[in-house]
């Protein structure tokens, strides 16, 4: 990346998200449900507010990825406890900071 | 996880308070295991960027000489934010009291402390329950293995999964908390002293609030670091939840954090560097309204931010202080236990008394009632739009500028701010800041 685009417009999440460094977990930490079960999720807040931008929206359902997720816990708390299942990543997997 | 044996005491959480409970009772001779969760300590750590220094020379008193410090801070800056227009306060001192650094580093510097003092830490493992038998602690259990300790110490930091499922904390309330994103940002060395008026080991803390949180109560933060500055946005996650589902936030997280950092005013000190890393982490709001009913109970004891010891005031932020401290008097009160018969409830609650008579707890009384002035929407947005326009009034006539007063009353009346409201609720928290 130039260093030019670096200053011209923001970097979308991806592209931040690219910063880090992950150990990716191959079986998910986080689930949610899928189409008329995710009745009561706060979707637009998940999508917009979960830092890694684990939360997209396809229609009137949300996907959910949890590679990039920095495991913070914020759609755990705002979720209704029925509709998320929400662990930390197994064996030191998931997310490794080192400047933050 | 293959650990046998039975221990004194088992920490769960190498932050902080976890790390500074291990490291004093492993001095004191006790047989200590640390379990992280991350690969090493530190690994999923992330925090503003300052912490106060001498409540950690209380617990380690070679801080100065071999803590990854990387700057004194010896200047803060506050700053309103409005659009382009920015009014920034600062304040210059030549006696630092706290410092800059990653976290990661940090707390991997304080787990070492603690296996240097004797203390067992295995990392990678995951603790999936606090064990309870006979109504008491009795240790911890990480898939199918139980590890069993006359101790617990609860140090699993701000997402309490092991007390929730307990039962001695409710779930957590989206009001008392606040979410961090952050960026790190490689300027180089020179850059940080030439463009910030810093010297070599000089540092800045930098609080920033107004509208680049987009209306929802936070504010911003900008750290210096050795070769890197770190910025990041604090939102409320009650209001900012309820400002997303009512269509009101329309733009990802990480968005309003890019444009502070393209911000016109802000974007001349990092100019180009590069984004070195990114994250997000949830914080406390701060006031008590996290804090457990109990700190203690027949074999357990909660230290940080397990046990919601943070304090947030707009100009100052307080967390790895009080959770070391914690940590320390949690250690303190075990060691007590033991010698008076064991780590029974009453015995263990020893470590409340100390807490409630400790600055941790002072600190946290008086700013009482802070977290509800830091989302009043008078404050984080009405009050910088009234100073911004009273400076705009000022500095920005042509040929005629108003008197003070005028450019006062002129401002408020445009942003429908009404001045004996303004200065009522002035009145009733000035005493909290």
């Amino acid at each position: 990346m130039s260093q030019e685009t670096l200053l011209t417009r923001p970097l979308k999440i991806e592209d931040l998200l690219q910063r880090n460094i992950y150990d990716v977990d191959e079986d998910p930490h986080i689930e949610i449900p899928r189409g008329s079960e995710q009745e009561g999720l706060p979707k637009e807040a998940l999508v917009y507010l979960c830092p890694a931008g684990c939360y997209t929206r396809i229609g009137d359902e949300i996907l959910f990825s949890y590679e990039g997720c920095v495991e913070c816990g914020l759609c755990r708390i705002i979720s209704p406890p029925d509709k998320i299942r929400w662990e930390y990543p197994k064996s030191g997997r998931g997310v490794q900071y080192r400047f933050t | 996880m293959s650990i046998t044996g039975k221990f004194d005491v088992v920490v769960v959480g190498a932050g902080p308070a976890g790390s500074a409970a291990a490291y004093i009772l492993a001095k004191a001779g006790f047989k200590v295991l640390v379990v992280e969760r991350g690969r090493g300590a530190g690994s999923k750590e992330l925090f503003g960027g300052k912490v106060y220094a001498q409540p950690l020379r209380d617990i380690w008193p070679d801080l100065d000489k071999s803590a990854p410090i990387h700057r004194w801070v010896t200047k803060e800056r506050f700053s309103l934010v409005v659009g382009e227009r920015v009014l920034t306060v600062e304040y210059s001192s030549p006696r630092p009291v706290g410092f800059t650094t990653y976290l990661p580093e940090l707390a991997k510097w304080m787990a070492d402390k603690a296996v240097e003092a004797g203390a067992l830490l295995i990392d990678e493992v995951r603790v999936d329950e606090i064990v309870v038998k006979d109504g008491r602690v009795i240790g911890v259990r990480s898939g199918g293995d139980l590890v069993e300790a006359d101790v617990v110490v609860d140090a699993e930091g701000v997402n309490r999964l092991l007390l929730e499922k307990l039962g001695l904390v409710e779930r957590l309330d989206p009001k008392h908390i606040a979410l961090g994103v952050k960026e790190v940002l490689r300027t180089g060395k020179g850059v940080i002293e030439e463009k910030l008026g810093l010297g070599k080991d000089e540092g800045m803390a930098w609080m920033v609030a107004g509208d680049i949180t987009a209306g929802i109560p936070g504010g911003g933060f900008i750290y210096t670091m050795k070769d890197m500055i770190s910025i990041g946005l604090v939102l409320h996650v009650g209001k900012a939840v309820e400002a997303a589902e009512k269509g009101l936030l329309r733009e990802h997280v990480s968005l309003l954090l890019e444009k502070f950092r393209l911000h016109p005013y802000f974007k001349r000190i990092w100019g180009e560097a590069d984004i070195m890393e990114y994250g997000g982490h949830l914080t406390i709001e701060g006031g008590l309204g996290l804090v457990p009913k109990k700190l203690a109970i027949n074999g357990l004891v909660v230290v940080g931010d397990a046990a919601g010891l943070l304090l947030n005031t707009g100009y100052t932020v307080r967390g790895v202080d009080f959770a070391a401290t914690s940590g320390r008097l949690a250690a303190e009160a075990i060691i007590e236990a033991f010698n008076n018969g064991g780590p029974s409830e009453e015995n263990l609650r020893v470590y409340e008394d100390k807490l409630k008579s400790s600055f941790v707890w002072r600190e946290l009384v008086r700013h009482r009632g802070i977290e509800r002035v830091m989302s009043d929407p008078l404050f984080f947005t009405k009050l910088p739009r009234l100073l911004i326009g009273v400076m705009k009034r000022l500095y920005e006539a042509d040929y005629e500028e108003p008197t003070i007063l005028d450019a006062f009353i002129e401002s408020t009346s445009e942003e429908d701010i009404s001045l004996a409201r303004l200065l009522f609720k002035l009145g009733s928290v000035v005493g909290k800041l």
